[in-house]
């Protein structure tokens, strides 16, 4: 899968908060919000072209201290939330 | 932006914060769809329950519900009820007293606003909006009393209008 086009990272008020350029209302009543770590995946795939899950959780190996299956099941649970919320594809 | 089955957790910010970066947000020409706190806009909008639709200000009118900059990181949405060139008067719907400010400070223009939970707004510039604005605005001399009716009765027996 890959990052839709344009889904750029800001911070507000210490908030990662996901904001879809070109996208004309901003809704605060339902913003897509991320922690550390998700924003760290996000920025490491955003924009590169395809990724898998596992590419994800040797990321997160990479960057934390955290075994490998607890990063891929880490992964997996991130990928489901980034689709729900319609940033992936 | 979520679906149902995604965490959906409430994060509340502290307006000081917040809102400088809606106004960013609106700079940038996006439209901001903010969720509503207070009570000094009753009887049409509810603490916590309304949402209005903002958009920066390009001109001000009389009767315009306006996000305003009071002082350096107060700010409220509020109507106006008078202009006299830079100086502007405002008063929320559910006040009894004014604040002033200059236009520069009025940083955004409610254009619609979503009330009770409903996915269809009421425009501003709607019958609905403007019927109530005419004659809300016009009962002023009553408005104490109103206000006391609506709070200390209806609410005690009936949910928000």
């Amino acid at each position: 899968m890959k990052t839709k086009k344009g889904f750029n990272l800001r911070n507000v008020c210490g908030e990662r908060i996901v904001v879809a350029e070109g996208i004309e209302n901003i809704d605060f009543s339902k913003i897509i919000s991320m922690n550390e770590s998700s924003a760290y995946l996000w920025s490491q795939v955003q924009d590169k072209g395809d990724f898998t899950v596992e590419q994800l959780a040797k990321l997160l190996t990479e960057e934390y201290e955290v075994d490998e299956n607890t990063a891929l099941a880490d992964s997996k649970t991130v990928v489901k939330q980034w689709l729900d919320a319609g940033i992936v594809e | 932006m979520p679906q149902d089955n995604s965490p959906l957790t409430v994060i509340q910010m502290a307006n000081a914060q917040l809102l400088p970066e809606v106004v960013k947000l609106l700079d940038e020409g996006h439209t901001v769809t903010l969720p509503l706190r207070g009570y000094s806009m009753r009887p049409f909008l509810e603490n916590e329950r309304d949402k209005a639709l903002l958009k920066k200000t390009t001109t001000i009118s009389m009767g315009d519900a306006v996000l305003a900059e009071l002082s350096k990181g107060h700010y409220v949405l509020h109507r106006v009820v008078g202009i006299d060139g830079d100086a502007i008067t405002l008063r929320g719907d559910g006040n009894l007293s004014n604040e002033y400010c200059h236009a520069g400070d009025v940083k955004a223009t409610a254009i619609a606003f979503y009330r009770k939970g409903r996915s269809t707004p009421d425009s501003t510039s709607g019958r609905k909006w403007r019927v109530y604005s005419w004659l809300w605005t016009r009962l002023f001399p009553l408005r104490r009393y109103l206000l006391a009716f609506y709070r200390r009765i209806w609410l005690k027996f009936f949910k928000p209008i």
